[in-house]
């Protein structure tokens, strides 16, 4: 199960702006974006149960909602880039959050791992290719995908 | 390569090299010839765990070969010959000056300096550097750096509380128009991940990042420079250290894993595009923050004998140093892995982060086991500190290392080193005139990388947490002033808040002048860090330094030249300031090729990390202006010469002479200026550096929210200096002070017969004008200076 963490719109866009300034460092200029945290949480957990850590544990609920549905930026012709650490790299806040998991549902989830999801609307999935690979990923220590969301 | 290993001692020189290469040991072609000799005179082959010992125990990373080795340096038709640079020469200083306040140097993880009033404490300073994982993977590169250098204050003596972490960067110019290769980040991409690293691991750990600095030079745009600092508390019958045969060898913290393979001998080479990504390190705060709050409770109850920190080289470098004199038998299937697929040389030698070794006595293992369980620590005993003076390392049944501790740490043969003083032509003629008007200018150095604000990189740290950071990095009026100094009052280390002492620390760094005067550069660096303490009102007779040298290949002997006279100019300056050096460290190779094979030697870097004293905290002074009506000083002389200076970087001003410094000139003046500070007649200090006196002048303006009418007319200064020179040049010894109205008096008089001359006075008029006797030099509103400075640099 993928949990996707969005920042509410209204408190979004200071951390949009830095992103698009990044993406237009990377010599891509785009005027809108949207950003997500994403947690894989590899378990034989029920929907109420990952509902349950989705909204206690991993979102604050003033400034942030939460998704079990990965993937709906509501931005049109946007391309969803997906950025995760290696599997063979320790993913430190994956550790952390698979203790809390535990904490919270009183069972620990085989394994958790913390990504990010990019929304980019752009003509070229070659470019935007160009600018995540420019400042959002290390392929050493990271592995991606972009689709047409 | 399992044949190779099968028939090492028979293999020939080119065989050697190949194997070396292929399992990335960084061995040169004596020390390989060396293993192969004993190893024929054991009468067996080795096993590939013994050789991965050898590679990290004689790595560059752990035995500092080319600053501890023979040098012969050359300069002109003298040749001066070296058997140890760094003793002959940091070393010496240090134990010429025989300061009893300085309480273990160079003999354990970091220096360590008497503190307080009780007599009771010290205070731990180090600095480390983590260039070459930070040029791989920004982020983790820097948060393990943060992680390191954190250890080695946690594994000083028996363990000091972390009260502060520094840090100084190297980057390429973010908008830096040369092509790179393929595999490497841009300059804008390595600093945004060395600075989120910093600040994830510092602030997750709870210990404040308050002291540092950034410096932008095309010299280390494949090759980030990433120093990172800790300085901490102990007690000061903490520090004595000893392992007693029969001690059970205990790793506490971070599993082991794969990541880090390498690491220390991956230091010791040249980065091209073939570096192996296994030197990647990852951090974990919380498991170290957990460790820290294991060792400081156990430290306390006395449950262990020594410890130190699993650095560079993993469980075989920790274990070899601290059992280098009894001896130890380690059990290698006992390790906590994360990683099942793992082969026993791998647990050896990897460089898995967040892990400390103990001593620890069998009786007193339960206790420790309790506290690690209520503190969710991990832990294994690996084994025992055997007293037969051999390292043995098995696992199972197999044999891993089986080698005689003398030749694991005596054995690394030592060859000179040719070093030649570099050729650089120097032009001490009138500097051209400058096609702008002066406030144009000023702008223009106001903006420049160098000098403008750190605010977008300063703001992401913790700052405040421990609620000691006295005085802070970002100061005056608005919380957004360049500060001098970083002053810390410890109480959450001493719990003692009645007892008002604390310290402060800074930094003095100045490659650009290094590409022209190595020597030159070392007495300013020093000067600087000595100067930024002096501004904070720290007591500067009791400054400790750190040394951290970084430089391109030793192979080259104009790099070894460089590294001479440095090392000669900081054994003067510690010699001048009466600053003994209490910690140090050094890193080779920084330098890559670009995409068209051009190599990228960074320029010599000495960064100088200063702590000195500050006897009551309440009366520490910040550097912006605080009174319209209050006259402003500036003391020392401006002397010629525009080498190194911001200004020659934009517009070659065609002088690059580095001015000469007056050590004896300096420590006299700063002598006077502290005395002036604690008498509470100066409210505002602030060093003439990177910019030159312009600069500083409107820096104090703008942070105090102030205007300020200064006539340089009565400045001390040397014939001939142009108003160039005097506006944007870079001589050493000098800072603007601002003097409290109706104290003039006594502070004339505390500083009759030294260059302090009256320049001019702060007004509430937010303008800041600058005239030279009839010449006027430039008016400006500070607003519009402030906006030239304070730009987003991420």
């Amino acid at each position: 199960m993928i949990i996707e963490i969005w920042t509410k719109e209204k408190y979004a866009r200071n951390e949009e702006a830095a992103f698009i300034a990044r993406l237009a460092h990377a010599g891509l200029k785009v005027k809108a974006a949207r950003l997500s945290r994403l947690y894989k949480v590899d378990a034989d957990f029920s929907k109420e149960e990952f509902e349950k850590i989705a909204s206690e544990l991993l979102t604050d609920n003033i400034t942030e909602h939460y998704s079990l549905s990965p993937g709906k930026a509501g931005l049109k012709d946007a391309y969803r880039a997906e950025v995760w650490l290696k599997d063979s790299v320790t993913d430190v806040v994956g550790e952390s959050v698979k203790e809390a998991v535990a904490d919270v549902a009183g069972k620990l989830p085989e394994a958790v791992r913390f990504g990010h999801a990019y929304y980019v609307p752009c003509d070229s999935e070659q470019k935007l290719k160009h600018a995540v690979t420019k400042t959002l990923v290390n392929e050493i220590v990271n592995k991606f995908k972009i689709e047409k969301c | 390569m399992t044949d190779l290993l099968s028939t090492f001692t028979s293999l020939s020189e080119k065989e050697l090299v190949a194997l070396d290469k292929a399992c990335g040991w960084s061995l040169n072609a004596a020390e390989l010839a060396e293993v192969q000799r004993q190893f024929r005179k054991m009468g067996r082959q080795p096993s590939r765990g013994e050789l991965e010992t050898l590679a990290q125990t004689w790595s560059e990373h752990c035995k500092h070969k080319t600053f501890s080795g023979p040098v012969s340096f050359k300069s002109g038709g003298k040749v001066k010959k070296y058997k140890n640079l760094f003793k002959e020469t940091i070393v010496k200083a240090t134990k010429t000056l025989n300061r009893k306040w300085c309480l273990s140097v160079f003999t354990d993880n970091a220096g360590i300096v008497e503190f307080g009033k009780s007599g009771k404490w010290g205070l731990a300073f180090k600095a480390e550097t983590h260039n070459h994982p930070c040029a791989v993977e920004p982020y983790g590169g820097a948060e393990t750096g943060v992680g390191g250098v954190v250890r080695d204050i946690l594994g000083v003596g028996l363990g000091a509380k972390p009260v502060l972490n520094t840090d100084n960067f190297c980057f390429g110019y973010l908008d830096s128009k040369k092509k790179l290769p393929k595999n490497s980040h841009p300059p804008e991409r390595i600093m945004r991940g060395v600075v989120e690293g910093v600040r994830d691991y510092g602030n997750r750990m709870g210990i404040p990042t308050a002291s540092g600095g950034i410096y932008f030079d095309d010299g280390y745009l494949l090759n980030p420079l990433v120093y990172v600092g800790c300085a901490g508390l102990i007690p000061v019958d903490k520090i004595g250290k000893k392992v007693i045969p029969g001690d059970l060898i205990v790793s506490i913290g971070g599993r082991t894993g794969r990541d880090g393979i390498h690491g220390a001998t991956f230091s010791s080479a040249n980065i091209d595009e073939d570096t192996s990504a296994s030197a990647v390190q990852i951090g974990h705060a919380v498991n170290e923050k957990k460790t820290l709050d294991v060792l400081m409770r156990a430290r306390d109850l006395g449950l262990y004998s020594a410890v130190t920190d699993c650095g560079a080289g993993g469980f075989s470098s920790a274990i070899g140093e601290l059992g280098s004199e009894t001896g130890a038998h380690v059990r290698l299937e006992n390790a906590q892995l994360k990683d099942t697929h793992i082969e026993p040389w791998e647990i050896w030698v990897s460089e898995s982060q967040e892990r400390m070794i103990l001593s620890v006595p069998k009786a007193k293992l339960r206790k420790l086991e309790a506290i690690l369980k209520a503190e969710s620590c991990e832990y294994c005993v690996l084994g025992t500190f055997s007293g037969d003076g051999s390292l043995l390392v098995t696992y199972g049944g197999e044999k891993i290392v089986d080698l005689p501790m003398a030749f694991l740490h005596g054995g690394v043969p030592n060859f000179e080193k040719p070093a030649v003083r570099r050729n650089v032509k120097i032009s001490g003629g009138n500097p051209a005139k400058p096609a702008k008007s002066y406030g144009g200018l000023l702008k223009d150095v106001l903006s420049h990388p160098n000098v403008c604000s750190r605010h977008s990189v300063i703001n992401q740290y913790d700052h405040e947490v421990q609620g000691g950071t006295v005085i802070k990095p970002l100061q005056g009026k608005y919380g957004d002033g360049p500060g001098d100094a970083a002053v810390i009052w410890p109480q959450s280390a001493t719990l003692d808040l009645n007892d008002f002492s604390g310290f402060a620390v800074t930094h003095g760094f100045n490659p650009a002048a290094g590409r022209i005067d190595p020597y030159q550069m070392a007495l300013h660096s020093v000067d600087e860090a000595v100067r930024n303490l002096l501004c904070v009102g720290a007591e500067i007779s009791r400054t400790a330094i750190l040394d951290n040298f970084c430089a391109a290949s030793p192979r080259d002997p104009e790099v070894m030249g460089d590294l001479v006279l440095a090392a000669e100019g900081c054994h003067d300056a510690a010699m001048a300031y009466g600053a003994p050096f209490i910690s140090g460290k050094d890193s080779f190779y920084n330098q890559a090729k670009d995409a068209d094979g051009k190599e990228y030697p960074v320029p010599i870097s000495l960064l100088i990390s200063a702590t000195a004293p500050v006897e009551d905290i309440r009366g520490a002074i910040t550097m912006n202006y605080k009174e319209a009506g209050n006259p402003v000083y500036l003391a020392g002389v401006s002397r010629r010469g525009m080498g190194g200076s911001v200004y020659n970087d934009m517009a070659d001003s065609g002088n690059n002479l580095i001015s000469p410094l007056d050590m004896k000139a300096a420590v006299q003046l700063y002598t006077a200026v502290l005395k002036t500070i604690k008498s509470g007649c100066v409210c505002a200090a602030h060093d003439v550096s990177q910019g030159g006196l312009a600069v500083t002048l409107s820096e104090m303006a703008f942070s105090g929210g102030f205007g300020a009418d200064i006539d340089l007319a009565g400045a001390a200064r040397e014939e001939g200096l142009s108003a160039l020179e005097l506006l944007f040049g870079e001589s050493p010894a000098r800072l603007v002070l601002e003097v409290v109205k109706g104290k003039e008096a006594e502070f004339l008089k505390l500083v009759k017969g030294l260059p302090v001359n009256e320049i001019g006075y702060v007004k509430e008029d937010r303008a800041l004008e600058v005239k030279d006797g009839w010449s006027r030099l430039f008016a400006e509103d500070i607003l519009t200076l402030k906006k030239s400075w304070k730009r987003d640099l991420i």
